[in-house]
């Protein structure tokens, strides 16, 4: 009797997971891209702390990018696709000397099985090499960035999409002391 | 009647209602099969412009098989599925069937260069886009019940009416397929 009874909780319970199955993953589904805030999630690190007035800094901008999805480089593999950019709006007081991408990697997919696309994907770090003139007012500061970028799985794409990335730092004196922060990122070699 | 025998009946009610679920619904895991959308409207009643800036209503396709093909020059499946799309056009558009391609997060400009100058093999052969390109916008994609991701392809019956909707590139066997069902 006991054997039954569990046969019998087994099937029901097995059932209701081929139901839910059936339920809520209907094939157009699973082809879908998810939604673009769940692909690409982003953090931002500033070389120095504070940052004293004339000196140069680096501002990182770790991208993780969900497994199954990729985007294109900064260098795509062809003119109509649209590259990986950061734009910063800097503030008054600040320059930027350079933005340093990292160069993609050559894949193929399904979708383009002869001809490899040049793309990001797992997690890449891209560079600002930034100055706080002696213009820049001290104190805590924040430095606006757009992310650009357009993201595809297997099948299918999203549109091109521009994210807001914030730069947050503190600004010092000229010749203040500060320290390195965030070695583990800032001295490692660019990766993509 | 016992707890046992109450569990097993409940069972054997959760499979046959099992069973009356995956006989409606052709569900597969294939990216690019397609089913028949719940939650769209049935005829959607859009306004296209076309390259020249001209009204382009799906209704004035009504008497044909239409697939209308969300795609966009910078997305690179969209761009694999194209000689599929070149053949379909080919084969079935003088049987009452026609393409209509919506370029999305495009410039006009850009797609009008993109499909004068890019050929694609079909079979063998080098062609360029041989069917209707018009311009989607956000507002005719909320009419389509909203694009998930592109390539999005759409199945329009002969009366107007959504069959089917595609998300992901398209299956070819599964499309060639789908439109003779509709003829």
């Amino acid at each position: 009797m006991k054997t039954a009874m569990r046969f019998a909780h087994v099937f029901a319970l097995s059932g209701l997971m081929l139901i839910s199955g059936v339920a809520t993953a209907p094939a157009q589904e699973t082809a879908a891209p998810k939604n673009p805030s769940e692909i690409v999630t982003t953090h931002s690190f500033v070389s120095l702390d504070p940052v004293p007035r004339g000196k140069e800094f680096q501002a990182a901008i770790v991208v993780k990018i969900a497994t199954g999805y990729h985007m294109n480089s900064h260098k795509p593999s062809d003119s109509y696709l649209i590259p990986t950019t950061l734009t910063p709006q800097l503030p008054s007081g600040f320059k930027m000397a350079e933005a340093v991408y990292p160069a993609g990697r050559d894949e193929k997919f399904p979708f383009s099985p002869d001809k490899p696309l040049n793309v990001y994907s797992g997690s890449v770090t891209f560079r600002l090499r930034l100055t706080a003139e002696d213009s820049a007012a001290l104190g805590a500061a924040t430095i606006p960035i757009t992310l650009r970028y357009q993201a595809c799985n297997m099948s299918a794409c999203l549109p091109p999409v521009k994210v807001p990335v914030s730069l947050q730092l503190q600004v010092a004196a000229a010749g203040a002391s500060s320290h390195a922060a965030h070695p583990e990122i800032f001295t490692a070699k660019p990766t993509s | 009647m016992n707890r046992a025998h109450t569990a097993f009946l409940m069972a054997v009610a959760i499979l046959v209602v099992l069973v009356s679920f995956s006989g409606c619904k052709g569900v597969s895991p294939s990216a690019g099969a397609g089913t028949k959308p719940a939650a769209l409207p049935d005829e959607p009643d859009v306004t296209f412009k076309d390259l020249q800036g001209k009204d382009v209503t799906l209704a004035s396709f009504k008497g044909k098989v239409v697939l209308v093909n969300f795609w966009g020059t910078w997305c690179e499946p969209c761009r694999g599925e194209i000689p599929i799309l070149i053949a379909l056009q080919e084969k079935y558009s003088s049987k009452g069937f026609t393409l209509l391609g919506a370029a999305t997060n495009d410039e006009e400009k850009t797609v009008d260069a993109f499909i004068h100058n890019t050929q694609f093999n079909v079979g063998g052969q080098q062609m360029t886009m041989n069917y209707p390109i018009v311009m989607g916008t956000d507002d005719i994609s909320t009419k389509f019940g909203g694009l998930l991701g592109m390539p999005t392809s759409f199945l329009i019956t002969r009366d107007g009416k959504i069959a089917k909707r595609y998300i992901g590139s398209l299956n070819e066997n599964q499309i060639v397929k789908d439109v003779e069902s509709q003829l």
